[in-house]
C-alpha cells in the first residue's frame, strides 16, 4: 500500500505561523496571529469567545471580532490556553479581545486570561492569568506564578507567587536578546534547525 | 485511499457511553467528552465549554442547574485513573457553580454546593463537601473528605478565610449574563451524547 505523503507535525503558513495539528483552536476566524508564531501540540485558542458588546464609539470602523491577537514570534508551549476575558461591561455580559506582543513567550499548561501582554514577555509554565491583567513589556513571570485578576504588572519586572508579587526588577537596559524567540522558532517546525552553537 | 490512512481524530477515544439525562436548554457542544457508566444529568441552562471531560465510571454525576464548565475541567477520574475503582461516588454540582479552565473534581461522594466558583487549575480532593458561595482560587487544592463550610475562600495554596462581602446575589445575576451570551457562541450537540 502506497503511504501518502508523509505530513509534517506542523501546517506552516505563508507569514511563516507554525501551527502544529494537535492544537485545538477554536473559532479560528477570530484569532489573528501576528507571523513568525509557534503553537505547539494541545494548545487550545478559544477564539470562538468574541466580543458581543460594541466597542468605543471613536473607532466608529466596520465591527472588529478580533478574539485573541498575538504579534509576531510567540511561542505558545504545549498545553497553553489562551483565553478571553469576561466581564459585565455597561450592563451586558461580554467578552473582550487578548492581545498579546511580540516575542511572548507562554510556558507549558499556562492558561492565559489577561487583556493585554506586551512585547519581550516570558511567562512560564503552570502559571495563572487572572482575567484583565494587563502585563507590559519586559517582564519575566516565574513558573507556577498565580497573577490575580485585574493585576497591572510594570516593565522590566520579575513577579512570582501565589498570588504573584514583585520579586525583582531586570536591569535597565539589559539586553532584550534573552527574550529573542528567533532561535526558538527555528528550532521547531516541519524542518527544525539546530539551536546555534 | 484505504481507510486504514484516513486521519484519526483528535477527540478523546470515547469509553463506555454513560446514559446521559440532559436538559432542553442545555449546551453541550459535540467536543465535549462524557464517559463512564453511570447516569450524567445536566440540568437546565448549564454551558459545558470544548473539552470538558465528564466521567462517570465511578458513580453517577449530577450537574446543577446554571453551571458553567470550562474547557478542560476533569469532573471525575482522569482517563488512565482507574486505581481506585473499587471506592465508588459520584460527583454532586449544586446550582450556579463555576468549574473554570482545567480544573478537576475527584470523584468518590464530592459534592460542590451553590454558588462555589472552582477556578483555574484548582482540584476538589475525593469526597470533599464543599460549602455554598466558596471560591476556591486558581491551583488550589481541597484535600479529600475535606468540609469546607458555606462562603470560605481557599487561597494562597491553602490558607482559608471566610467571605463576607455579601455580593451572592449580584454574582448569580452576572453568572446569568455570562451564560446568556455564552451559549450562543458554543454549538450545542446534545444529540451526540444520546
Amino acid at each position: 500500500m502506497s503511504r501518502r505523503q508523509a505530513k509534517g507535525d506542523y501546517i506552516e503558513t505563508d507569514s511563516g505561523n507554525k501551527v502544529s495539528r494537535k492544537a485545538m483552536l477554536q473559532g479560528t476566524q477570530n484569532i489573528m496571529l501576528g507571523g513568525k508564531a509557534v503553537i505547539q501540540p494541545e494548545v487550545m485558542i478559544r477564539g470562538d469567545l468574541v466580543r458581543t458588546a460594541p466597542s468605543s464609539s471613536s473607532s466608529g470602523g466596520p465591527a472588529n471580532s478580533t478574539a485573541v491577537a498575538i504579534g509576531r514570534y510567540c511561542f505558545l508551549a504545549r498545553g497553553a490556553l489562551l483565553r478571553p476575558p469576561g466581564r459585565i461591561y455597561k450592563g451586558t455580559f461580554t467578552y473582550m479581545p487578548l492581545r498579546m506582543g511580540d516575542h511572548v513567550f507562554v510556558g507549558q499548561s499556562t492558561v492565559v486570561q489577561a487583556a493585554t501582554v506586551g512585547n519581550y514577555v516570558h511567562i512560564g509554565r503552570d502559571c495563572t492569568i487572572g482575567e484583565f491583567a494587563i502585563i507590559k513589556d519586559c517582564v519575566r513571570i516565574l513558573d507556577g506564578t498565580i497573577v490575580p485578576p485585574h493585576m497591572v504588572i510594570p516593565s522590566f519586572s520579575i513577579v512570582a507567587g501565589q498570588p504573584a508579587r514583585l520579586i525583582g526588577e531586570l536591569p535597565e537596559g539589559g539586553s532584550l536578546e534573552d527574550f529573542e524567540l528567533r532561535d526558538l522558532y527555528k528550532s521547531v517546525g516541519n524542518n527544525p534547525q539546530p539551536p546555534p552553537p | 485511499m484505504s481507510s486504514s490512512s484516513k486521519r484519526q481524530s483528535i477527540a478523546p477515544s470515547s469509553g463506555p457511553k454513560p446514559p446521559v439525562n440532559f436538559s432542553s436548554s442545555l449546551t453541550i457542544p459535540k467536543d465535549a467528552s462524557l464517559t463512564g457508566h453511570h447516569s450524567i444529568t445536566i440540568l437546565a441552562e448549564t454551558v459545558i465549554h470544548p473539552r470538558a471531560r465528564i466521567d462517570s465510571a465511578q458513580g453517577s454525576v449530577l450537574i446543577g442547574r446554571r453551571c458553567v464548565i470550562q474547557e478542560r475541567a476533569q469532573l471525575g477520574a482522569a482517563p488512565g485513573d482507574r486505581t481506585s475503582l473499587s471506592s465508588t461516588g459520584g460527583i454532586t454540582l449544586g446550582d450556579y457553580v463555576i468549574v473554570e479552565a482545567g480544573a478537576t473534581i475527584e470523584p468518590g461522594g464530592t459534592e460542590v454546593s451553590e454558588g462555589t466558583f472552582v477556578q483555574v487549575g484548582s482540584t476538589i480532593g475525593r469526597g470533599a463537601k464543599v460549602g455554598k458561595n466558596c471560591t476556591i482560587t486558581p491551583k488550589s487544592v481541597v484535600r479529600p473528605g475535606e468540609v469546607l463550610p458555606d462562603n470560605t475562600v481557599v487561597f494562597s495554596n491553602g490558607q482559608r478565610r471566610t467571605d463576607r462581602r455579601r455580593v451572592i446575589d449580584v454574582r448569580k445575576v452576572a453568572l446569568l449574563k455570562q451564560i446568556n451570551v455564552t451559549r450562543k457562541m458554543i454549538r450545542s450537540d446534545p444529540d451526540k451524547f444520546r
